[in-house]
Order: C-alpha cells, then sequence, then structure tokens
C-alpha cells in the first residue's frame, strides 16, 4: 500500500480536501482512505484509463473545429470528484435560488416599465449600449412571465473558501451534457463509494428541463411539440445537443427545418408540416431569425421573431436575456437583489470595477498588472488579460483598448481559485485551480440540480478552465447528509 | 420524419450504393480488357474510354486528363480523384458527411465502420490499386461496403429511416446496373460480327460476374450464354436482386412503407412513377429491345429513374411550405 498524497503540495490556495498538509476535511476523509487502499499510483492510473476509454466509446467528444477530418476529442476527465457537503449546498441553492429572482425581475422590469431606470439604480446608458440589449421586445408579454428559464452561474471560491459568482450565463450555457455523462463514468469505476457517501442524483435534470420545456407552451395546446434547434453538426456542441435531444426524446432540428406560416412555426416532416410550440434553442439572439436580427445568418429561421412575439412559440431562453448577464451588467446584480427582493445578496459578487465609471477607470489603470480584465462581450476566456501572468507589452496593448471604449471592460482582483487534488498525466496527485457552473432552471418553481460542472484548469499554475484552453472536468459529489465518522471503506472492484 | 434526415439519409444510401457499383464497372472492364488476349489491345485507349462515357462525366473527365484515355486515369478519375463528384473516394467522403449529420439516429456501428472505411481509403492511390492488382483491390472495396449494408440491416430500426435508406439504395443500384450493361454496349459497338464468338461469351460471364450473378443466371437460366438472356436477366429477373426491375420493385415497397398510414400520401407521384417503370419493365420484348438499340433503351431507363428521384424530393423534401398539408 502506498499513500497516493504523501507528496501531495498544499499550497497557499484554500484546498477542497485539504484543511492542512495531511488533515483530509471531513467530506474528504472517506474518500481519502479509500484511496489509502489502493496498492499503488499504477491501479489509479489504470483507472483513469477505464474512465477515458469509457467518454470514447460513448461518443461524449467535442469537435476540433480546424481539422477537416473532424477529429473528436473528449473533454479531459478528471477522477478525483469534487465534493460539497450538504450544508454548503443548501446555502449555495438558497443564493442561486434569489440570483435568479432578482434576474429574472430585472429582466422582467427591463423589457417592461425599467422602474429600475427612473429609480437612478442602473444607468439608461448602460442598458441602451448593452450588445445584448433587444429594443423590439420591451412592451412584449412574455409567457408565463418567465423572462429567463436557465442560468449556469460560473462560481468560484477564493482563498478563505468563500463562494462567489463570477458571472452569469443566461442564454445558451452549455456543459450539463458533461455532468450527466461524468456520474455515468463514475458509476462504474467508484460504484462502492458512491454509495457510501449517498451522493445526490443528478438524473433528473432532462426530466426537469422537458417538464419546464413542457410549462412554456402556448396555453392553449393539450400536447405541445418541444424541439432543440441547434446550429449543427459542425458546432463544437452539437454532442451535448443531440444528448438533450436524445435524453427529452424530442427532435433536434437546424434552422432549416422550421419554417413560419401565419405567424406559426412548424416543422418540414416528409408527410407535411408538424407544428412547433416550444423551441429550446442552442443559437444566440443573432442568429434566430434573418428579418429581425443579422440578415446574414443561415442558421436561423425566418419570421421566428414574429411568431414569437404573438405568443405562438416560446423560446427557452427567451430573447433578450443577454443584456443581464453582460460582464458590466454583472456588476449591478447584488444592487438588484436589493431592488427587487430587498435582501442583501447571499452570494456575493467579486469585486468588480467598471472602467465605464469614472473613479474606477483610474483604479483600473493604475492597477493593472494586479487584475484581471475581461471584455464585456467575450467568452471562453478569450479577450481577457490576467494582470500577474501578462508581459508589460500585453498590458500596454490592453491599457489603450480601455482607454478608447471603457464600456467594453471590467476589471476584477486576481483570485487564487480553490484547488482540488487531480490526477496527473505523468502519473501523480498535484492541486489544480477549479471552478463550478451549477444549472438553474425557472420554470414552475425554480429548481436546481443538485451538482452541477467542476471545471479543472489542469495545466499546472493556470487558472483558466475554459475547455477551449487546456481544462478539464471533474464530477460534483453533492452529499445528502454531511458525514464525520465515516464507516471502514470497502474495496471495490472495476465494474465496466 | 424530418424531410432534411430523410434526405440526409437517402443520399447517403445513394452514394454508398453508387460507390460499390463504381467499383463493380471498373472491376468488369478490368475483367474484359484481361480477355481482349492481345496485349496491345490492354493498352489501347478503347479498352477504357467506354467507362467514361458510361458515368455520364465525359466532360469532367476530359477536363482532367485531357483527351488521351488511359488505364491510370480512368482508375484515378474514378476511383480516387476528389474532383470527381462519382468518384468511389467522393461517394465515401459524401455517404459519410451525411451519416454525420444523422449519427445519433444511425447505430454507431454504422458510423463507425463508414468512418473506418473512408479514413483508409483516404490514403489509397493507383499504385496502391497496381500493387495489389484490380481485382483483389476492387473485391476488398466491395467487401467493404457490403459490410457497411450488413451492419446497417441488421442495426437500423425499421422506421422511415429505413425506408429512405432503402428507397434511395434500390434507385440507385437499378440505375447502376443499367450502367453496367451499357459499358458492355459500348465495347460490343465496333465490333458486332463477334457475337455469339467465344470471346463474347467470356465478356458476358465477365458482365454477370459483376454483378455477382453469374452463378444465380447459372441456375435460373440453362443453355447458351448470350446477349438476350443477359440483358433478360439483368434487365428484368424477379428474383435477381441486382436487376432493374427488382430493384425497382424493392424501392416501391420501400415507398409502400413511408406513406403507409398518412391518408394524404395515398397516391403521390414517386408512388406512380415507380409503378408505371415497374410495368413497362414487366411487359418489354427483350429482343425488340435489343433490335430498336439497347443503349437508347437504357437511357430511357435512367431518365425514368431521375424522374422518380425528382418527384421524391418534391413530395417529401423540397414541397412547398404554403401549399403543404399541415399536419395536426
Amino acid at each position: 500500500m502506498a499513500d497516493l498524497f504523501a507528496n501531495y503540495e498544499h499550497g497557499k490556495f484554500y484546498d477542497e480536501m485539504f484543511a492542512a498538509p495531511g488533515k483530509a476535511r471531513p467530506h474528504y476523509r472517506r474518500l481519502y482512505e479509500r484511496f489509502s487502499l489502493m496498492e499503488s499510483m499504477a491501479e489509479l492510473m489504470d483507472r483513469q484509463r477505464t474512465a477515458d476509454q469509457t467518454f470514447i466509446n460513448r461518443g461524449v467528444t467535442f469537435t476540433v473545429y480546424s481539422d477537416n477530418a473532424g477529429t473528436e476529442k473528449i473533454f479531459p476527465f478528471d477522477l478525483l470528484p469534487r465534493i460539497i457537503p450538504s450544508h454548503e449546498w443548501a446555502h449555495l441553492e438558497r443564493g442561486l435560488i434569489q440570483r435568479m429572482q432578482a434576474l429574472n425581475l430585472f429582466l422582467a422590469d427591463i423589457y417592461g416599465p425599467q422602474r429600475i431606470i427612473t429609480e437612478g439604480i442602473v444607468p439608461l446608458e448602460m442598458v441602451e449600449t448593452s450588445k445584448n440589449f433587444r429594443k423590439e421586445l420591451v412592451g412584449c408579454k412574455i409567457a408565463r412571465d418567465l423572462y429567463v428559464h436557465i442560468n449556469g452561474s460560473d462560481m468560484i471560491r477564493d482563498e478563505s473558501g468563500v463562494y462567489s459568482v463570477l458571472e452569469d450565463n443566461l442564454r445558451t450555457p452549455s456543459g450539463v451534457s458533461y455532468v450527466l455523462e461524468n456520474r455515468q463514468v463514475m458509476k462504474r469505476v467508484f460504484p462502492n463509494m458512491l454509495r457510501d457517501y449517498r451522493v445526490r442524483p443528478v438524473e433528473n435534470y432532462t426530466n426537469d428541463l422537458l417538464n419546464l420545456l413542457i410549462h412554456l407552451a402556448p396555453a392553449h395546446v393539450p400536447e405541445p411539440i418541444v424541439v432543440l434547434l441547434t446550429p449543427g453538426v459542425f458546432n463544437s456542441a452539437y454532442f451535448e445537443h443531440s444528448f438533450l435531444a436524445r435524453q427529452m426524446g424530442i427532435e433536434i432540428v437546424e434552422g432549416g427545418d422550421l419554417v413560419v406560416e401565419n405567424d406559426k412555426v412548424y416543422m418540414r416532416r416528409t408527410d407535411g408540416l408538424a407544428p412547433v410550440h416550444v423551441i429550446y434553442r442552442r443559437i444566440d439572439d443573432d442568429f434566430l431569425d434573418p428579418t429581425v436580427f443579422r440578415k446574414d445568418s443561415l442558421l436561423g429561421v425566418p419570421g421566428l421573431f414574429e411568431a414569437y412575439r404573438k405568443g405562438n412559440v416560446a423560446l427557452c431562453n427567451p430573447i433578450g436575456t443577454g443584456v443581464a448577464d453582460d460582464k458590466a451588467m454583472y456588476y449591478y446584480v447584488p444592487k438588484m437583489i436589493k431592488f427587487y427582493l430587498g435582501q442583501d445578496p447571499i452570494l456575493p459578487n467579486v469585486e468588480t470595477y467598471l472602467s465605464g465609471n469614472d473613479g474606477e477607470l483610474d483604479y483600473i489603470l493604475a492597477n493593472l498588472p494586479k487584475l484581471v480584465v475581461k471584455s464585456v462581450n467575450e467568452a471562453g476566456g478569450y479577450g481577457m488579460l490576467v494582470g500577474p501572468h501578462s508581459t508589460q507589452t500585453q498590458i500596454e496593448e490592453f491599457r489603450a483598448k480601455i482607454i478608447a471604449h471603457p464600456r467594453n471592460f471590467i476589471a476584477q482582483p486576481t483570485i487564487g481559485l480553490s484547488r482540488c487534488p487531480s490526477v496527473i498525466e505523468g502519473g501523480t496527485i498535484e492541486g489544480r485551480h477549479i471552478d463550478f457552473r451549477p444549472y438553474i432552471l425557472n420554470g414552475e418553481t425554480i429548481k436546481i440540480m443538485p451538482g452541477g460542472l467542476t471545471r479543472v484548469a489542469l495545466r499546472k499554475g493556470s487558472l483558466v478552465v475554459n475547455s477551449s484552453q487546456g481544462g478539464g472536468s471533474k464530477d460534483t459529489w453533492v452529499l445528502n447528509d454531511d458525514i464525520t465518522n465515516p464507516p471502514v471503506p470497502v474495496p471495490e472492484k472495476i465494474i465496466v | 420524419m424530418l424531410s432534411r434526415v430523410a434526405n440526409l439519409v437517402y443520399w447517403m444510401a445513394r452514394y454508398l450504393e453508387r460507390a460499390e457499383n463504381t467499383a463493380r464497372i471498373v472491376d468488369v472492364n478490368a475483367q474484359l480488357v484481361l480477355d481482349l488476349q492481345s496485349r496491345q489491345a490492354a493498352d489501347d485507349p478503347k479498352s477504357w474510354e467506354p467507362l467514361v462515357y458510361v458515368t455520364g462525366d465525359e466532360e469532367k473527365f476530359f477536363e482532367l486528363y485531357g483527351k488521351t484515355v488511359t488505364e491510370r486515369a480512368v482508375i484515378e478519375f474514378m476511383l480516387f480523384d476528389k474532383r470527381n463528384p462519382s468518384s468511389l473516394i467522393s461517394c465515401i467522403a459524401f455517404a459519410r458527411e451525411n451519416a454525420r449529420c444523422i449519427r445519433d439516429q444511425l447505430s454507431s456501428e454504422v458510423w463507425e465502420t463508414l468512418n473506418t472505411f473512408y479514413l483508409k481509403l483516404k490514403s489509397d492511390d493507383f499504385s496502391r490499386y497496381a500493387q495489389l492488382g484490380s481485382a483483389d483491390y476492387l473485391s476488398r472495396v466491395k467487401t467493404q461496403i457490403q459490410l457497411l449494408f450488413g451492419v446497417a440491416e441488421s442495426m437500423i430500426p425499421r422506421t422511415d429511416l429505413w425506408w429512405f435508406f432503402q428507397l434511395g439504395r434500390h434507385l440507385e443500384r437499378a440505375d447502376n446496373t443499367s450502367r453496367i450493361l451499357d459499358v458492355k454496349y459500348y465495347m460490343l459497338l465496333p465490333d458486332l460480327h463477334a457475337v455469339g464468338s467465344a470471346l463474347d461469351m467470356v465478356q458476358w460471364a465477365s458482365v454477370l460476374r459483376s454483378c455477382s450473378a453469374f452463378e444465380a443466371f447459372r441456375r435460373s437460366r440453362r443453355g447458351q450464354l448470350n446477349l438476350e438472356r443477359v440483358v433478360d436477366y439483368l434487365v428484368r429477373d424477379d428474383v435477381f436482386p441486382r436487376s432493374i426491375l427488382f430493384s425497382v420493385s424493392e424501392g416501391e415497397q420501400a415507398l409502400a412503407h413511408i406513406t403507409a398510414g398518412a391518408d394524404h400520401l395515398e397516391e403521390t407521384e414517386p408512388a406512380r412513377l415507380l409503378r408505371s417503370l415497374r410495368a413497362e419493365l414487366e411487359m418489354i420484348d427483350v429482343p425488340s429491345v435489343i433490335a430498336d438499340g439497347l443503349h437508347e433503351f437504357l437511357d430511357d431507363i435512367q431518365i425514368k429513374l431521375s424522374d422518380i428521384h425528382a418527384a421524391i424530393q418534391a413530395t417529401f423534401v423540397d414541397y412547398d411550405t404554403a401549399s403543404a398539408k399541415v399536419l395536426a
């Protein structure tokens, strides 16, 4: 037997597993002991390979654009789970529900009376200059007053272990298929441990999502038809689109499959035009309807906007939610919570400076080497300056950009994300930085999948967890109850 | 099912069938050339020229390879040249692209078999073909494609997805069998006096073999191997799976599955056209067809098949939205 964690370097960050070197946190003790029963690191590496092969066999892949052979890669998966004890989860859940309520009220307000502007909380200019504000929708009534249905907030823990929200994703957050597949693989690789830990299941997600979609259908339709609209097979997230469609038993369609006649949406089938009532769209607003938004879009459906405005079809997420997940609008979310709910935020934002605010612009320009600067409209870790990891030239380039377009940037202090032990290719266990994306559904009630996507920056020292930049993922275990006295663990066999 | 998906699977089957028949057409010609006895004849441009015309792509060929028709040019054009949209590699590449778009609706085995075949074929070229010899190389290709059809047959559920696959496959096969017969017609033209000679027998045998029909023919049609009997067999035998009549009937049945259960699709244009072509094939008098010109007859069948194809597209895929049936 070998202590696989003997050489584990604790580091100055919040470590998810160890409270101090060699001292596992209570909810990790059982896993720690389980791992001490392994013969050697080689056994763990065998399980890692088993897991990787399972992903390839199940076709859990994303397509790499640059290669016309259509190379498909797996999103790297790390065997060591991230464990969230139930009291921590209860806190996250309360905070995320509160945030979802406030964001929904904000969107209803922005596309309605705009009280938050007239009362001087959010500047009018901030809304009007947002690329994702759809003025065409002001005054338009949305099905069941649900102005946003799915949020995938990105969360982090700082050096002291405090959870905060880094950004909201209110348009088409992706990654949930990996959460579901990760769990399937873990069930094969560590069945006993999952059971002993009483990990809460995530499998209800697709069922909850389907119920939400059906809930959105126009009221007069007894058996609504729901479809998933994808940009197509060449989209890097196509696996997820087809996975979710299969899990929910709904048709996966492309823009060309849908037509609008008399402001009603139909799909073109071999036997004629079949009505469509709800569209779970995985296409951005810009591409939805070339007659209203981008004229050059070949992905969308001419006339869809009008059908939507008339209430003949529901879209999930609705059009225009992007105004609330704009990185600059993020700054105002705690104020929204206060304004609409009269409460203090349960989950804080990361401290944020707006270069659009005079006083804060000066602070940003004076402290660039210490800050993370983000472009307001970019995602995927692009358009970003990580001050402490940048050269003087890169910093000066960003300085010029910020001065030219202050509205386009925000800045945040560099946060040492929490770390979690991870299996490293060479056969060691090392701490790697992680973040967390829970999935919040806003339908008849607000439901949060007990789990989520834990992304891990597998490159040593890296703080960027995006899959396009060397990130991987871990299974996230939300516990049913907090375990303080683990029973003696039993050795387990690999069942694959 | 979605029109787009139906179209993808229909074309996927057509491309696969076309790929197989391209291999067959090259195979029959390579065998015929070997049977021409004199070494000089094998190098004769006339030995390979018919293939270029039979595919209907002669303009493209002359544009890419010039006026001299060599064996190497024809093999490259028909098997390995991606600039020729009907080449073996193009057909397999198109079939793979289509399969990729509907991968989750096919079984993973179908996709994997096709993908593996494509990746291997991509690295082949004329020297690989020459090194293995035409017979060996082409039989490997045919086996691979038949493997694919076998996997598809045992894996795809019998929903409309399968019936559109069948429809595409059999329409393509009917067309291709007519083209294989046409190769022989071109070969015969300059040399009509050889009809009935020993050489002629050998040639008909090779045409039958390229359709894997030789033994089946021998069992069902006793006696002499001649033009009339071979044409009769390949055009309208009602049990041989590669005959034109059989393929048309299979297509008709696939279509019937597709339209079953939808009242408004009871009598469609494709069904009418398929029925009338089948009836025509059942009624023909082979000797007079040959007397009037086999090539013209085969040409006419190809045109009718292409009308059926157009009618399928217009009925199930590209129909006008404004006048389409709105389902409840």
